[in-house]
């Protein structure tokens, strides 16, 4: 009865041990997929719908790239919106950190056409976007330059001059009357 | 000798109760032990976390006022506290209070600048009395990131480029593959073994070759289907096998026993037949017995039985 028993089971181990394979393959086929989506994506050219549909995380994150590339910002952010809510602790950071650099590069544009109103509102999401990031790796360092590019745009000076770093939430409103323009670099 | 003996126990007493008053005096503060740990004060730059670690140790009966610990969040434009956490044990004399503070800081200097993280005052209550400790404030230095003139590329001002997602891992489906694949060829092979399929093994496949031969034979081959399930038995136990030698067969090859009263019906049989008075007659259900016992034999070969 034993040996029956060993038998049988070690037949049913090589039918599970063949499902996982089969299984693992399809897994394997499906990845490597993904993957040549994103360096398609990555590479400058665009992806069908119908294949985003399915896709992962890191796939629509190359898409959100590609359309900052292109100039879509809108679709970008809607793209990056969606993934603040899905991915992980280390993805969030970098969906912030491209979020930030997302409304920081619109911010510049608007700032170059002269259209400073609508540039400093963009510069505030960008700090927030990169403050986040931080709060989530201290070591991103692409994000603590560019938050620092954000900050020089517009900076705090108010806070620097005062003196007093006990400064409450309150008065943040009036960082926006203290801009000093926005810096060209030397002649 | 009076004398000096009333000196050495006034002495005596004198430093007893001076150790005692010193011991209870240690008692008797509500607070010892309390430092601050800060790490290095200069070499800072915007986002960098500081880790600020109070260590205090209190009289027994005294409780900290968690209230009295700066709340987590932004406490102004450019420090936030990320994290507050405070570890409780309880020693001999009172409990040893650790509390852990995560600063970050968010401040773009435009050169190197002191900045201060404020103090705050600790409060401790015992019975109804409050005592505050004061936590002083902390000087660093943070440095800029960027140089003072602005940096320019293709388009515009330079900043770093977009983080692109990192391809996706596949090494622990390989992983897992490579597992289900060694196990599944691991019983593969023990499979073709136990089935004889494996070449080099003849002993492995004494019955199927057997069942082979025995199913094209009929009654009029009695003789021959008698003789294959011999030639079987005889090369699997490497020597003639006979029905007194069966013992000896079993215990060579003891998972025969399971088919032991169909293996001394065959020999009995085949003795009859071989060397008997002729007076059996073959019959078609004695092949189909030893077709039978040829399938048992075969599935015990190949371990299914």
């Amino acid at each position: 009865m034993i040996r029956k028993l060993k038998h049988w089971l070690l037949w049913a181990t090589l039918a599970i041990a063949l499902l996982v394979t089969l299984t693992q393959l399809l897994q394997l086929y499906g990845l490597a997929g993904q993957n040549r989506l994103i360096c398609q994506l990555l590479a400058g050219k665009d992806v069908g719908a119908d294949e985003l549909a399915t896709s992962s995380p890191e796939v629509r994150m190359a898409r959100a790239v590609y359309l900052g590339r292109h100039q879509r910002y809108d679709e970008a952010l809607a793209t990056l919106n969606l993934l603040l809510q899905q991915s992980g602790a280390v993805a969030q950071a970098q969906t912030r950190y491209n979020l930030g650099n997302l409304y920081l590069r619109q911010a510049m544009e608007k700032a170059q056409a002269g259209n400073i109103n609508e540039a400093m509102p963009m510069l505030g999401l960008a700090k927030q976007a990169y403050r986040e990031a931080l709060m989530l790796d201290s070591n991103f360092w692409d994000a603590k330059y560019n938050l620092e590019v954000a900050m020089r745009l517009l900076p705090e000076m108010d806070r620097i001059t005062s003196g007093d770093d006990k400064d409450d939430l309150s008065q943040k409103t009036q960082l926006w009357t203290t801009l000093p323009g926005f810096p060209r670099g030397l002649p | 000798m009076q004398a000096p003996q009333q000196i050495r126990f006034s002495l005596a007493s004198l430093i007893i109760t001076m150790l005692l008053a010193a011991c209870s005096g240690m008692s008797n503060q509500p607070l010892r032990d309390f430092q601050l740990q800060t790490p290095r004060p200069f070499g800072y730059v915007i986002g960098d976390t500081i880790r600020h670690r109070i260590v205090v140790e209190t009289r027994s009966g005294m409780a900290l006022e968690r209230s009295s610990l700066p709340a987590q969040g932004r406490l102004n434009r450019w420090l936030q506290l990320n994290d507050v956490s405070v570890t409780e044990q309880d020693g001999s004399d009172g409990k040893q209070y650790q509390i852990d503070l995560l600063y970050q800081q968010f401040y773009a200097p435009l050169e190197v600048k002191e900045l201060n993280i404020p103090g705050f005052m600790l409060r401790f209550r015992q019975h109804g009395q409050t005592l505050e400790q004061p936590v002083g404030a902390w000087a660093f230095t943070v440095a800029p990131l960027r140089e003072l003139v602005v940096r320019q590329d293709q388009h515009g001002e330079y900043m770093r480029p977009d983080q692109a997602p990192t391809l996706l891992d596949d090494n622990e489906i390989v992983q897992r593959l490579f597992i289900a694949l060694t196990v599944a060829m691991g019983i593969a092979v023990r499979l073709a073994w136990l089935y004889g399929y494996l070449p080099g093994l003849p002993k492995r496949s004494v019955f199927k070759r057997a069942l082979r031969t025995l199913q094209n034979l009929d009654l009029h081959h009695l003789p021959q289907a008698l003789g294959a399930l011999h030639v079987a038995f005889n090369s699997l136990h490497g020597k003639p096998v006979f029905l007194h030698k069966l013992a000896e067969f079993y215990q060579s090859h003891p998972e025969y026993r399971s088919v032991a009263d169909e293996l001394a019906w065959f020999f009995d049989y085949s003795n009859r037949y071989f060397f008997g008075d002729a007076s059996i007659l073959p019959q078609e259900n004695d092949l189909q017995k030893i077709k039978t016992l040829c399938l048992h034999c075969r599935e015990i070969e190949r371990g299914s039985r």
